[in-house]
């Protein structure tokens, strides 16, 4: 008994030490909850869950008219993970089953490779079990609806290891028309245009969403931990589509008739400062053009639209009148040492009026020279009324503020003399296009200063929650004898000055002035010899409903560098296009006249003939041309030549569709219809102009 | 008559109840903790059941009752058979130990490069062959230790024949599971202390073990880059089978800040701080879907977590009621090998499920060692039960023994 009594007490002392470390144990799991306790379930929570963002969907930038400019679409990236535990079971039995027809529809549905390519591909992709492999980027939501009706990816995500990642694309549907005031939205680069101003706005509210992870990596969502995303609300804007389209096409033709190296053009609204058009264009390397810029709202030095100002200073200030001589001494002028020479050679005097509608540099810069030496803040007085001192305010952040010396921070001693002379005929200040736009608008406004605009309104899930009116900047820059003698230049420069030769067979009349001016910015010196061309203005002159300017930056010595040679075309396009618009709007449709259309056919003289044969009138066709309107007189059949051209809206009423479409679409219309039958009435009228693109509705009874 | 009244007794439910014997309490443990372990791993088979079965969370509630099933039969036909046989099976069982560790060690099913497993044929069952090693080493040990009373303090009669066993099974298991060799080492080393032998001798062999092991710290400890919190590049020597994993596992022991240890680790702290003192609820686990093995490694994590440090303190306590009911089978056993077996058995088994509980809440470092009767199914779970069979089959003696003084009053009913 003596060894058992030996061998007990050690058997207790085990018992003992395992008695005392289980309460280790249980003391190391109560230090853990009493003292750690927070710090590790607050992991725990982090670790399982996770909070995902909800993306909202970003608004549409609309035109006025409700085209949109910019919107977002869905887009699909397809990979495939080739290591997917269905697809790869019993030896990639779904795989090898489904891989013949699935890459028949594939390369029938993306037509970028043929099957066999396919095949091989994603055999190779198999082989090497890739977790990610990339079939297809930028799949549309057509393409991926299709897709996943293929062999093996309708089998579902689990057995096809097809994965596809959502994405939202911005899509500009009128590309890059206007883009740099639109702005095109692309992941990880710097908004321009709109869609940076109005960022705020059509971003929404991103959504948050907590998750936790659950077994098999599926993520759930928890409940009452969601905040839906807001979407982005719209932006509608001032834009025309169809102005603005003009604008692109007219400015890009001056561009590339004289290998231009930047151009922009924006088009007014008079009576509102709506912008309905901002076109923007510089060349590339390669020669083509592209909006790289938005340089209606960059500053140059403007050259002669600035002597609009110039003579209304004069004007206002009573220092002259336009019927006033002034002595141009032939177009050279010494002024301390400096010499200021006009374009071309003039007489020794000449009137105010000649000397603007001249461009003269002579007179405009005597005139400032003469009238402010001295007392610049005078002068300096209209460039504030006219609002030149500072940013337009327009919806872009792009905008340059405007540079002109104040003489009201400078000391008189520092004050050159020359820069009166200067600020005469545009130089030593520096403006953008769209700030004097602003200025010739207000003429054109009878003097009611207009703050140029982009922004309609803004809707959200289509309710309006801003809209904008037009504001007033300024009720009257100027007195209104002052505005009639300016609207009188400004008229004269087009009839019988610098602009002359573009508007001479203009059907309406317009009014504005040309600018040529050498170029001195970072790049070029003025020894470069590059020319700034410019045309601001209005029309029609008798109630003006648009302004316009046309700004162009020339490549060096240019051969075709003058304001009225190469940024007046531009206006003179655009122009003749509003011009047409406006009439056509303005004729109401007419109504049919029932009766007649019985007896009148409209047809090819060939078919004329066929129908009066058979039914055995008496007709002889000695006319000229293919088309005929024949009407029944007294049982004989009279016929009318159809005119058709390229330049006068062809009329076609009477005639059947098919008819129709072939002379319209032949002179290069397009061509929109409603209704059956024989034509009744279109869009516009028999015999006004149309050009080559336009848009023609006939309608048909 | 008598014998057809055997025959019939032996088969009616009543018979059953005569012939299953030994301590009750002992019965009523495998019983509670069978229970235990068929809600624990009901709910922590949910997210492995999510992932293989496609959310059908019976398939392993279906596998671990039809496992408690198998082990109680085993329970009971062990513990029908006369522990006196177990004597002559523990010498041949242990030379076919070696014979299966060595083939284990060259042959087995490889996991993280460890070589522990064998699968059975016809049956297809893996068997960590470790666990047959144990039970065979103990059993043998329990053996010696009785034979050897007289001579136990010489060492050369005493404690060489009673040490090589222990080596040799020891070394066989170590290059595949050292964590496993040490345990069994250490329990080896407590029977010897309880077996009467030298201490001198036991010191012995602490001080011959911890050369290696300092040496590993060492290694370890040189091996470190603290600043980058990650080891070194090791050597060829050093990057040999299992060993990267040992020095990783000493370091992460060592340095690793609370945040950067083990995710194994950071996951069962986890579940322990969210359990506090009443824990989740049954079937609340959050922490099943991130731990791993929580159905065996990780099961005590589990525990805490649903049923907080009451449960926790339920399961210590009653392994100590287990061990304190094998003590008193000591005690009454009248002879020396059944005193031994049932002590051995029940250390064994009590050792290994303290150190489960050990490594769930962060005392030890990472082993993957299943908390007896617990952990969900497999090899280790019916050893188990074999284990605590034969305890029972002394424990019946033990009772016949009893019963032969003053005889069993269900025999008289």
């Amino acid at each position: 008994m003596e060894v058992k009594k030996d061998i007990l007490w050690r058997v207790y002392l085990g018992f003992l030490g395992l008695g005392v470390f289980g309460f280790l144990i249980l003391g190391k799991a109560f230090y853990t909850q009493r003292f750690e306790g927070s710090y590790w379930k607050s992991m725990g929570d982090s670790l399982h869950t996770k909070i995902l963002d909800l993306a909202a969907e970003r608004g549409t930038i609309y035109s006025e008219d409700g085209s949109m400019l910019s919107t977002s679409l869905p887009q699909f990236d397809i990979y495939i993970d080739f290591g997917a535990d269905g697809l790869r079971a019993k030896d990639g039995k779904n795989f090898y089953e489904n891989i013949d027809s699935l890459s028949i529809s594939l390369a029938g549905l993306f037509n970028d490779k043929t099957a066999a390519e396919y095949k091989k591909e994603l055999k190779q992709a198999y082989a090497d079990k890739e977790r990610y492999y990339q079939l297809h980027k930028k799949v549309s939501f057509e393409e991926y609806k299709a897709l996943r009706s293929f062999p093996l990816v309708r089998l579902g995500r689990n057995k096809s290891g097809f994965i596809a990642e959502v994405k939202t694309k911005r899509l500009n549907p009128f590309g890059e028309l206007g883009f740099r005031t639109i702005g095109l939205y692309r992941e990880n680069s710097k908004l321009v245009g709109l869609e940076r101003s109005f960022d705020s706005v059509l971003r929404g509210t991103t959504g948050k969403r907590l998750v936790r992870y659950v077994a098999g990596g599926v993520l759930m969502p928890v409940e009452g931990f969601e905040v839906e995303p807001e979407n982005g609300d719209d932006v509608y804007t001032t834009i025309d589509v169809n102005i603005q389209d003009i604008t692109e096409r007219a400015l890009m033709r001056t561009m590339t008739t004289n290998e231009a190296l930047e151009g922009t053009c924006i088009v007014m609204e008079v009576a509102t400062g709506k912008i309905k058009a901002i076109a923007n264009l510089g060349r590339t390397p390669e020669g083509t053009y592209f909006e790289t810029d938005n340089y209606a709202l960059r500053t140059s030095e403007p050259g002669s639209t600035i002597k609009l100002v110039t003579l209304l200073a004069a004007l206002e200030d009573k220092h002259v009148t336009i019927n006033d001589n002034i002595a141009i001494h032939g177009g050279r002028w010494n002024l301390n040492g400096r010499t200021i020479v006009d374009d071309h050679h003039g007489p020794e005097v000449t009137t105010i009026k000649t000397a603007f509608t001249q461009s003269s540099n002579v007179a405009m810069s005597k005139l400032a020279y003469q009238y402010y030496t001295g007392k610049p803040k005078e002068y300096y007085k209209h460039f504030t009324a006219l609002h030149l001192t500072g940013k337009t305010g327009i919806e872009l952040n792009e905008e340059f503020s405007p540079l002109i010396r104040n003489p009201n921070k400078v000391k008189p001693k520092q004050w050159h003399p020359q820069t009166l002379a200067s600020w005469g005929f545009g130089y030593e200040l520096m403006v953008s296009p769209l700030q004097m736009l602003m200025v010739y608008n207000a003429v054109a406004n009878n003097g009611k200063m207009m703050k140029p605009y982009l922004l309609n309104e803004i809707k959200s899930y289509g309710t309006v929650i801003r809209k904008n009116k037009p504001i007033v900047l300024n009720e009257a820059i100027a007195s209104e004898a002052t505005i009639k003698q300016l609207q009188e230049c400004l008229a004269a420069v087009c009839t019988e000055g610098t602009a002359r030769k573009q508007f001479e067979t203009a059907p309406y009349k317009a009014a504005g002035k040309t600018g040529t001016a050498k170029v001195n910015d970072g790049k070029f010196k003025y020894r470069d010899g590059v020319y700034q061309s410019a045309f601001a203005g209005y029309f029609p002159v008798d109630a003006p409903k648009y302004s316009i300017i046309v700004v162009v930056k020339n490549k060096p010595h240019a051969a075709n560098y003058y304001g009225g040679s190469v940024a007046a075309p531009v206006f003179r396009e655009i122009a003749d296009h509003l011009y047409k618009y406006s009439i056509d709007k303005q004729q109401p449709l007419q109504l049919p006249v029932q009766d007649s259309m019985l007896y009148t056919f409209a047809g090819m003289k060939k078919e004329v003939n066929t129908i009066a044969s058979q039914f055995g009138f008496t007709y002889a066709d000695q006319l000229a041309g293919n088309w005929r309107r024949s009407y029944l007189k007294n049982k004989t059949v009279q016929s009318q030549t159809v005119q058709t051209s390229n330049a006068v809206m062809p009329d076609v009423k009477g005639m059947g569709l098919k008819d129709a479409l072939y002379v319209l679409e032949t002179a290069g219309m397009k061509v929109q219809v409603t209704g059956k039958g024989r034509i009744v009435n279109t869009s516009v009228a028999a015999g006004s102009p149309v050009a080559k693109g336009q848009e023609i509705m006939l309608y048909l009874n | 008559m008598s014998q057809i009244a055997n025959i019939s007794s032996k088969f009616s439910p009543a018979g059953l109840r005569d012939k299953t014997r030994g301590d009750k309490v002992i019965w009523a443990i495998v019983v509670v903790l069978s229970l235990v372990s068929l809600l624990v791993v009901y709910s922590a088979t949910n997210s492995l059941a999510y992932k293989l079965y496609k959310g059908n969370t019976f398939v392993y509630l279906f596998k671990q009752i039809a496992f408690i099933t198998l082990g109680i039969i085993i329970v009971y036909f062990a513990h029908r058979v006369n522990y006196t046989i177990y004597s002559r099976v523990a010498k041949m069982l242990f030379y076919i130990s070696i014979v299966l560790l060595i083939y284990t060690l060259f042959f087995g099913a490889k996991i993280n490069d460890g070589s522990r497993w064998i699968k059975l044929p016809i049956i297809n069952l893996t068997v960590q062959t470790s666990d047959i090693a144990k039970l065979a080493l103990f059993m043998y040990l329990s053996r010696l230790l009785s034979k050897k009373q007289d001579v136990i303090k010489d060492f050369k009669k005493g404690f060489l024949p009673l040490m090589m066993p222990i080596v040799i099974i020891c070394g066989l298991i170590a290059p595949a599971n050292l964590s496993t060799a040490l345990l069994t080492g250490a329990t080896s080393m407590l029977l010897l202390f309880i077996g009467r032998v030298s201490f001198k001798h036991i010191a012995l062999v602490g001080a011959a073990v911890a050369v290696p092991v300092i040496i590993l710290i060492a290694i370890a400890g040189a091996y470190y880059d603290k600043a980058e919190g990650k080891t070194k590049e090791l050597p060829a020597v050093l990057s040999a089978g299992r060993i990267p994993t040992w020095i990783k596992r000493v370091q992460d022991f060592m340095y690793a800040e609370k945040s950067e240890a083990p995710y194994q680790v950071l996951q069962a702290k986890i579940a322990v701080a969210k359990g506090g003192m009443f824990g989740l609820g049954p079937g609340n686990s959050e922490q099943r879907n991130f731990l791993p093995h929580p159905y065996s490694d990780y099961i005590y994590a589990i525990i805490i977590e649903e049923y907080g440090l009451i449960g926790a303190s339920f399961i210590v306590f009653i392994y100590m009621v287990f061990l304190f009911r094998s003590i008193r089978l000591f005690r009454k056993c009248p002879y020396a090998f059944g005193a031994f077996l049932a002590l051995a058995l029940s250390f064994t088994l009590v050792i290994q499920a303290m150190t489960n509980m050990a490594v769930n809440v962060g005392l030890f470092p990472v082993t993957g060692v299943t908390l007896p009767l617990v952990s969900m199914g497999g090899s280790s779970f019916l050893f188990t039960c074999l284990a605590i069979g034969i305890i029972l089959s002394v424990a019946r003696n033990v009772e016949d023994a009893e019963g032969s003084l003053e005889p069993a009053k269900e025999e008289l009913a």
